[in-house]
């Protein structure tokens, strides 16, 4: 399942790759995405093993709030 | 007061986490401040800085440690060491500063960014979140994305339509500008497309719904919009790979001068410059504003590559058909000959000479069971002046013309050569006007009946309403070579270039040697442009450096194959982004050189002993917010 999600506080180029390391090492998560330019966090991951509310925690913990978004 | 749990909460949320540290490590700083400068109690004033660098350090040093787990150097890392280098050495007013601009720098920077941002969002925002479904006698609320195929939606004046779909009954006329940047409304009657997004203005209507949700031509532009945001410019794939050996370099840069200087503080406030910020952020916030602020406009630059080559245009070439001229024939010019002499009608009397009037009912007649765009263009013309009755019987000659018979008259109408052949006298008189509309470009068709040459018409494929102004406004945006394709005759092609003012015509062209003149133009040194309609001119889109397709809103194949999709079939809108992909392709290299005079100035006052830690991250700051501002200014400059 492919889930996006967005966040407005991409700040800088570097700071994506935080968050998709921390998402691409979670177990359920086959890969993520993160685009600066738009803020979108593209992530293809397993519904069974990680939730939308797990997929939003785990940006959160790297430091970035996020909203789930239909496009 | 609020509790303990809502504290841990907001503190939770990083945002206004963020707003927390930020306060507590500010005030923290001035208290320290206070107590330094006017209490003269130094130790509680370090005490202060370093509980304001801890504060402030604390995300830092998080995201420092986030980024090493994953075997990443990051900015964040060096800011740390610097800070804790600071502490460690006993420049505490230093580390806190370091901490605070820098949190304080990313936090204006978000800010400012979520406003360039912003730009599509109120584009996704357009569309509302609820449709009014009619269900026989009733109407019933529904969420727009539940809205299926062939649904019957109510949209009542000042509405926005909900859904992609066809005008069913009523008529109105529609702000499309979300759409197609167009600001005059459209005028929508029964069978007309209608787009989500988009605002009914003065008449209910009732729509058969198309598309909805994530399917409509909205949401889908919007994504276009979003990928190519995201989409790496040439001179953004440059800096990256230069900020990838900048950071590492300044830290190594930093290890030397230890060694060799023994100074530390020289040493951590090299750390401390080593960011790139100004620089990474440099392209990508042009192109983010560049780009939203053409999609605002109708105006789809489908990435940054496009948007640097699209600044540096300097040919044009039209395809001529469907995009200088309305893409269609149409009659503009009815004659009518005397015949040699009067032939008995058989309905009517005739009259002495036959009438333009005639000549056009005569036409029209026996066009009405061809589908050649020249006859539909007679057979138009004709019923806007009386009733035309279908012929009853028609044969078609392709590529010469038609015969039809109707009640006892037997018509022709086509060329000469097919007049001749026929064994119709054309007489001097006829070849004269012939000759007069060919050399304007006219195509001609002559009109016999019963064997005697009654006149003729001319049709042309007339130039669009604003090709001129459009025409204009590329020579004053300095595109000067403009050219002209087309697989036309050369006397239609220079009738149009004529009246254009564009010397350059490239006339009977087969479709596959258009691109032979673009890779010419390329040759001489040109970057070169190419406006056509999508389909079959793909060849010659791609081979240009820029193919701008026209009139892409609902038509995926143009959106998908164009460099450059202008959503309105309007000719005004390609010197529009040329000019605003110059203005951001000027902003990326003002942006470029902020960044670099910042890096140069910084290393050197950092060599010199002019610079330190808390002044060094201030520039820094300063730079990047300067930077994004910078191009910020193209959401409104004019």
């Amino acid at each position: 399942m492919k889930t996006i999600l967005r966040s407005d506080e991409l700040n800088c180029p570097s700071c994506v790759n935080n968050i998709e390391s921390s998402l691409n090492s979670m177990e359920g998560i086959e890969n993520a995405t993160v685009k600066f330019n738009s803020g979108k966090i593209e992530v293809e991951h397993d519904p069974e093993l990680v939730t939308e509310d797990d997929l939003l925690a785990a940006v959160q913990e790297s430091g970035y709030s996020a909203t789930v978004s239909p496009f | 007061m609020i509790s303990f749990n809502q504290f841990i909460s907001l503190f939770k949320n990083p945002t206004s986490r963020k707003k927390i540290l930020l306060a507590v490590s500010g005030m923290s700083i001035i208290v320290g401040w206070f107590f330094i400068g006017v209490m003269g109690d130094t130790f509680a004033g370090d005490m202060l800085m370093i509980l304001a660098t801890v504060v402030a350090g604390y995300e830092i040093i998080q995201k420092a440690w986030l980024g090493l787990k994953s075997r990443q150097t990051n900015i964040e890392l060096l800011v740390s060491i610097a800070a804790i280098g600071g502490l460690s050495i006993g420049i505490y007013w230093e580390s806190a500063a370091v901490t605070f601009l820098f949190l304080l720098g990313g936090w204006l920077e978000t800010r400012t960014l979520q406003n360039t941002r912003r730009t599509l969002k109120s584009l996704v925002e357009l569309v509302p979140k609820t449709a009014t479904v009619v269900r026989g006698e009733k109407t019933e609320t529904i969420p727009a994305r539940q809205v299926e195929k062939d649904m019957l939606v109510q949209v009542k004046p000042g509405g926005r339509i909900p859904v992609d779909g066809e005008v069913e009954s009523g008529e109105s006329s529609v702000d499309e500008s979300a759409i197609t940047g167009e600001s005059i409304p459209a005028d929508k009657k029964q069978g007309s497309q209608v787009y989500a997004g988009t605002i009914n203005q003065n008449g209910r209507i009732f729509v058969r719904a198309g598309r909805a949700g994530a399917d409509t031509t909205l949401a889908k532009i919007i994504e276009r919009v979003e990928e190519a945001q995201d989409a790496k410019a040439p001179t953004q794939r440059f800096i990256e790979r230069f900020a990838r050996w900048y950071t590492p370099g300044i830290a190594g840069l930093s290890v030397i001068s230890f060694i060799f200087t023994q100074n530390i503080e020289l040493a951590i406030t090299l750390l401390v410059i080593g960011c790139p910020g100004a620089l990474v952020i440099s392209t990508p916030i042009s192109v983010i504003t560049g780009i939203g602020r053409a999609a605002k406009e109708g105006i789809l630059i489908k990435g940054g590559e496009y948007l640097e080559n699209a600044g540096k245009i300097s040919a044009l070439a039209f395809d001529k058909t469907g995009t200088l001229t309305q893409g269609k024939p149409r009659v503009t010019e009815v004659f009518s000959l005397q015949p040699e002499k009067v032939v008995a009608g058989h309905e009517e009397a005739e009259p002495e000479r036959t009438t333009e009037h005639e000549v056009l009912y005569w036409a029209g007649i026996a066009e009405s069971g061809s589908e050649h765009p020249l006859a539909k263009a007679i057979l138009e013309e004709a019923r806007n002046r009386q009733e035309i009755p279908d012929a009853d019987t028609f044969e078609s000659h392709t590529g010469f013309g038609v015969s039809a018979g109707y009640m006892e008259n037997k018509v022709l109408v086509g060329n000469r050569s097919f007049m001749e052949e026929w064994n119709i006298r054309v007489d001097k008189e006829a070849l004269q006007q012939v000759e007069a509309l060919s050399e304007k470009g006219r195509t001609v068709v002559l009109v016999a009946k019963n064997g005697e040459l009654i006149g003729g018409l001319g049709l042309f494929d007339i130039i669009r309403a604003d090709a001129p102004s459009a025409i204009k406004s590329l020579r004053e945006i300095g595109i000067e070579e403009l050219i002209i394709l087309t697989g036309d005759t050369d006397s239609t092609a220079q009738s149009i270039a004529g009246e254009l003012g564009i010397k350059n015509v490239y006339s009977r062209l087969l479709p596959e040697d258009k691109h032979k003149v673009i890779e010419q133009l390329q040759k001489v040194g040109h970057r070169v442009a190419m406006v056509g309609d999508g389909i079959n001119d793909a060849l010659a889109l791609t081979k240009a450096d820029i193919g701008i397709a026209m009139g892409a809103a609902g038509t995926d194949v143009a959106i998908e194959s164009a460099d450059i999709a202008l959503m309105a079939d309007d000719l005004t809108k390609i010197p529009e982004a040329l000019r605003l992909s110059k203005l951001t392709l000027r902003n990326i290299h003002q942006n470029v050189v902020i960044a670099l005079i910042t890096v140069g100035a910084l290393l050197t006052g950092v060599f010199a002993g002019e610079v330190h830690m808390a002044g060094g991250m201030l520039i820094h700051e300063l730079s990047v917010l300067l930077v994004i501002l910078n191009g910020m200014r193209l959401k409104w400059m004019a």
